[in-house]
């Protein structure tokens, strides 16, 4: 049995400001079996925190307990404890609904739901928040112009989503998710199932919501974590349990990694 | 050889097959050949006169409709929230397993059983006597399993991604019950009912004791003492004095509307069910 450090090394330049979200010793079990082992770390405000990592070794599933979405599976069992501004989102005085729609999700497949491209952008909104009737077409419209999507649709609102291509689907959903104004927003793989043009506009879209949001971002396309994150954490999966391998700065991280895991994991996904 | 077992089979298959629709084309043939003389506008809106040797049966027909319109009030509600508990809210399997299995139970029941039950209860212990009510709800409660599953499998086809990106938007699990899961079930709501109640049109036995009479009834003014006409009776008791021919011809124009009651009813499901499955091969 190898034993594996977490290296965690200084960057330049290193983020000084107090952490966004904090994940400490975070633990998943389905049933028996261990998704993930003591996984620690912190996000920070205003920027792009890209998780890497080979397939199955539980990114996702960590994404998932960053706003207590796992919950919603049946059967996992989620210990140790993530801060959002220092608090735990385990308390018993946070409404998981609410820290949703504070730390909103982008899946990995577009998910539209079968109604108009306008419902779609207000669906959030109009059932959570006191956003009043008249200013939600406002709210759409900005949202939709963050997702930089207004332009394709301002003249077909009233059409049914499923008629838009897949990459607009999914900055509809990004425009959903953004029209509650989180102040973190989780990405699952977004580009994955997208055309070469969607997944630029998705991923300058990336940069340019760091400005006023944070985001962190599984992703498996390593050039995109180049091209996107500020700082990267690797899951590999180590005696068949996922763990935080290695957390730094991107640079350092795709250029010189440190653990072994990492080393291995860059060379096969890049050929 | 095995060419032999697969003609062999195929010719099996069919031979089930023509049958089950011989049977189905003799019957309805049957009764639209023997009950088409009967069959007229007045036939449709008269009362009945002279114990059912003349006249029509309007208020058979309205007291039929008053019968299932009433079991779909008592059927759509409590087939919802049985269908949401299962599916919804009851997370242990065992708890979900001995859901199905009462509601299989509850299909089983013959129906002479529930009409025994409503005369004990309702007519009874209640002393409603005969009435629209209590039939309404007996049948409500006997086609509840029909409704409920044909919900549950429309539920069950929901893509579970909808309820995941209503949550991630901090939706509660109220507000993803009635922004997703009902509007997205509706239909199988629509469709179980209209075949249950397709079914409850034509039972006699729960409604004979506790709610429906032959003759000298109309419009329901009240619960108590207020029975209905209604047409499945109204084929029972004409088929017991079916020796005289004026009566057996109404005798098979009632069967022959009954018929066409329940066949419109599974109709309007059609449409509906081919939507769905439509849907949800398309995803």
């Amino acid at each position: 049995m190898v034993e594996l450090k977490q290296v965690s090394l200084p960057c330049q330049p290193e983020p000084i400001s107090a952490p966004i979200l904090e994940v400490r010793n975070l633990t998943v079990r389905a049933g028996k079996r261990v998704i993930l082992q003591n996984v620690s770390l912190a996000i920070r405000p205003n920027q792009v925190f890209g998780l890497i990592g080979p397939s199955g070794a539980g990114k996702s599933t960590l994404l998932k307990c960053l706003n207590r979405l796992a919950e919603l599976t049946p059967g996992l069992q989620v210990t140790g404890d993530v801060l959002y501004h220092g608090r735990s989102i385990f308390d018993r005085s946070v409404d998981p609904d609410h820290l949703r729609t504070r730390i909103g999700t982008l899946f990995q497949q577009p998910v539209v739901f079968p109604r108009s491209i306008y419902q779609n952008v207000i669906f959030g909104i109009k059932h959570v928040g006191d956003i009043p009737r008249r200013q939600r077409m406002e709210v759409a419209a900005m949202a939709l112009t963050e997702a930089a999507l207004w332009d394709e649709v301002k003249d077909r609102l009233d059409e049914p989503a499923q008629r838009l291509s897949v990459g607009q689907q999914q900055r509809l959903c990004l425009a959903r998710t953004l029209a509650s104004s989180p102040e973190v927003v989780l990405m699952d793989e977004p580009t994955s199932a997208l055309d070469p043009k969607s997944t630029t506009a998705i991923e300058e879209l990336i940069v340019r919501l760091k400005s006023n949001r944070t985001v962190v971002l599984v992703t498996h396309n390593i050039p995109q974590a180049r091209r996107v994150a500020d700082w990267l954490a690797c899951i590999c999966v180590t005696d068949n349990v996922g763990q935080m391998v290695e957390t730094s700065c991107c640079d350092q991280m795709l250029t010189s990694p440190q653990c072994q895991a990492v080393v291995e994991y860059l060379k096969h996904s890049q050929g | 050889m095995r060419k032999l077992f697969d003609a062999t089979f195929f010719t099996l298959t069919l031979l089930c097959a023509v049958t089950a629709c011989g049977v189905l084309l003799l019957l309805v043939s049957a009764i639209l050949f023997k009950g088409f003389p009967a069959l007229s506008w007045h036939f449709l809106t008269e009362q009945i006169r002279l114990v059912g040797a003349e006249g029509g049966i309007f208020y058979n027909l309205v007291g039929t409709l008053i019968l299932i319109g009433t079991a779909l009030l008592v059927a759509a509600p409590i087939a919802t929230g049985l269908a949401l508990t299962h599916s919804v809210y009851l997370r242990n399997h065992r708890a979900k397993r001995s859901l199905e299995l009462l509601l299989f139970t509850l299909n089983g029941v013959p129906s002479i059983l529930f009409g025994i039950f409503g005369l004990i209860v309702f007519v009874k212990f209640l002393g409603w006597g005969k009435s629209w009510l209590a039939g309404g709800i007996l049948l409500g409660v006997m086609i509840l399993p029909t409704v409920t599953v044909a919900l549950l499998e429309r539920i069950r086809m929901i893509p579970r991604k909808y309820i995941e990106a209503a949550a991630g938007l901090g939706l509660s699990q109220s507000q993803i019950v009635r922004s997703i899961i009902l509007p997205q079930s509706i239909g199988g709501l629509v469709t179980g009912s209209l075949l249950g109640l397709a079914r409850a049109a034509g039972e006699t036995a729960p409604i004979m004791f506790t709610a429906t009479v032959f003759a000298g009834a109309a419009l329901p003014q009240s619960v108590k003492e207020s029975p209905v006409l209604s047409l499945p009776y109204h084929i029972f008791i004409l088929a017991q004095d079916s020796f005289d021919p004026a009566i057996t011809t109404k005798l098979w124009g009632s069967a022959a509307v009954l018929l066409a009651l329940v066949c419109v009813l599974s109709l309007i499901a059609l449409p509906l069910r081919l939507k769905i499955h439509e849907e949800a091969q398309h995803g």
